[in-house]
């Protein structure tokens, strides 16, 4: 397998305030690849810097030191002004927040990803359409955000993402603040739509279960400053049934082992 | 009775009758300050309060004659004009400031600064450059509209969530379709509440205007009876402007609720 992301040696401080210190580094030394196809999942305890991380690799935030690598290309600056998030639509990314605009509806909020892309023609408005009805949004196509649960703008904000099909998808605990049951079904709604393309995904959670549930590998980050503590392979066959996933063989033993090193 | 009909029929109810009292608050308040003012014309007389009959009777004269549409015309001729200059100017403004923190921070005080100049104060100087056509009018009535729109469309700008700018971004979206498309958009609250504040403003900026240099309309015929002592005059005068504010701002409002109607009815949102 060769690596689509590779993340060489990154470090992040934030820049100091007038009269202060320099802030200590949030990440240091921080190295992982991904292969193409590769669902993984980082855990870490709150704080452990991994938005940061993943606003790193999207290219929203700059980074202090280190290389990160899409493609066999170094996309690395530390220019906050040369910063092209996304890089080229290469890379999506699902926040902690759906950031849905209020004012679009269901479906014109998927429809904006392809708008903005000059890409929006029948062959987009159809495939918006046949996600819009693999993650049960049908009727809900004319709902503002605010007339939807949580739950379904977690999943207008996901297929958002997914409509316009950026080879690698950063998501930072996208299911983090719905119910358990919602959480669920969203991981099963999201192991479904990535079983259909395969695509490469980088799974941020502070959830054990939730990365066992969903990666293919876990890496577990240390505290501040934020390196890589462990690797894990998660040795559950896939398709994985989510919500048995506490009664599937190797489950109990790999929670273990994890989250003996999360500290 | 199906369920999903129930807590729509219930809503309904109080919200009908509260729309009624109101509407009832309103005639009520109303009345009562006609009382009044009819009450300030028996006590003070009518060359100091002129009484709400006589004043309705002129304002009707004046609507047969053909005369109050003529001033009105020529009133909003000035208002409009100017609005719209200094309105555009406001929002332009900002947008192109709104990329560089270091043009905003040399630019802002200035404006800020330059805000505190009494613009009536202007009009005699600017009669002086501009002769007594409607241009020193519209120059006051620019500069009056122009710091209100763009301070509001300012703030909106800044109270704009980053995260919507920063997904769009993400996306690959071009600076100027973020500042059409989530700028624009987010900040058109903001920029409903200055229209609403700047608009009666340019009235009255107008008026004032018409009081010193005019032929025409509403702020003339105020003026010229007041130099006749023509209490009932000014009155109706007063009344005319107050309409016209009145009216634009139904139609100012209107816009706003067909522009933001993505947003939650306000029902949804009582405190």
């Amino acid at each position: 397998m060769t690596a689509l992301l590779e993340i060489r040696k990154l470090g992040k401080r934030f820049p100091a305030r007038h009269g202060r210190e320099p802030s200590p580094w949030v990440i240091q030394d921080l190295s992982f690849s991904v292969a193409e196809g590769e669902l993984l999942t980082i855990v870490g305890p709150s704080g452990a810097g991994k938005s940061t991380l993943l606003n790193i690799i999207a290219q929203t935030d700059t980074a202090s030191a280190g290389e990160i690598i899409v493609d066999g290309v170094p996309v690395t600056t530390r220019d906050p002004r040369a910063l092209k998030p996304g890089i080229d639509r290469r890379i999506g990314y699902v926040t902690q927040d759906d950031n849905l605009l209020p004012w679009r509806s269901t479906l014109d909020n998927v429809l904006f990803a392809l708008e903005v892309q000059d890409r929006l023609d029948d062959t987009g408005r159809a495939r918006a359409q046949a996600l819009i009805e693999a993650v049960g949004l049908a009727g809900f196509e004319r709902y503002y955000p605010h007339e939807l649960s949580g739950g379904m703008r977690k999943r207008t904000a996901l297929i958002r993402t997914l409509v316009y099909d950026p080879p690698v998808i950063l998501m930072d605990e996208p299911f983090a603040a719905v119910d358990a049951q919602t959480r669920t079904q969203l991981q099963a709604d999201l192991l479904r739509l990535w079983e259909m393309g395969r695509k490469t995904i980088v799974f941020v959670t502070h959830d054990i279960t939730e990365a066992i549930a969903l990666g293919d590998r876990a890496l577990v980050l240390s505290k501040q400053p934020s390196r890589i503590a462990a690797e894990h392979i998660i040795p559950i066959p896939r398709p994985r049934n989510v919500k048995d996933i506490f009664a599937l063989p190797g489950f109990a033993a790999t929670y273990e082992k994890i989250r003996a090193d999360v500290q | 009775m199906t369920d999903a009909t129930l807590p729509i029929d219930d809503a309904a109810e109080p919200a009908a009758s509260r729309k009624w009292l109101v509407y009832g608050g309103r005639v009520a308040l109303a009345l009562a300050l006609l009382a009044g003012w009819e009450y300030g014309a028996r006590a003070l007389g009518p060359l100091f309060f002129a009484p709400p009959l006589a004043t309705a009777e002129r304002v009707w004269t004046l609507a047969v004659s053909g005369q109050m549409f003529a001033d009105i015309a020529a009133t909003l001729r000035v208002a409009v004009a100017g609005f719209a200059i200094a309105g555009v100017a406001g929002v332009l403004l900002p947008f192109l400031l709104r990329r560089s923190p270091r043009a905003t921070e040399a630019v802002e005080p200035t404006v800020m600064f330059t805000m505190g100049i009494p613009k009536y104060a202007l009009a005699p100087w600017l009669i002086l450059w501009f002769g007594i056509g409607d241009m020193p009018k519209l120059v006051v009535v620019a500069l009056v509209v122009f710091y209100i729109v763009f301070i509001t469309t300012f703030a909106g700008i800044r109270g704009v969530d980053r995260r919507l700018i920063s997904m769009a971004r993400v996306l690959g979206a071009r600076e100027r379709t973020i500042s059409r498309e989530i700028i624009w958009t987010s900040l058109l609250p903001f920029f409903f509440t200055g229209l609403k504040i700047a608009f009666p403003r340019a009235v009255s900026a107008t008026i004032v205007g018409e009081f010193l240099v005019s032929t025409q309309g509403v702020g003339r015929y105020i003026e010229g009876a007041r130099q006749v002592s023509d209490t009932t005059g000014v009155f109706a005068g007063v009344l005319i402007a107050l309409a016209l504010v009145l009216i634009i701002n139904a139609l100012v409002n209107a816009i706003e609720a067909w522009a933001l109607r993505w947003r939650p009815v306000e029902r949804e949102m009582e405190l």
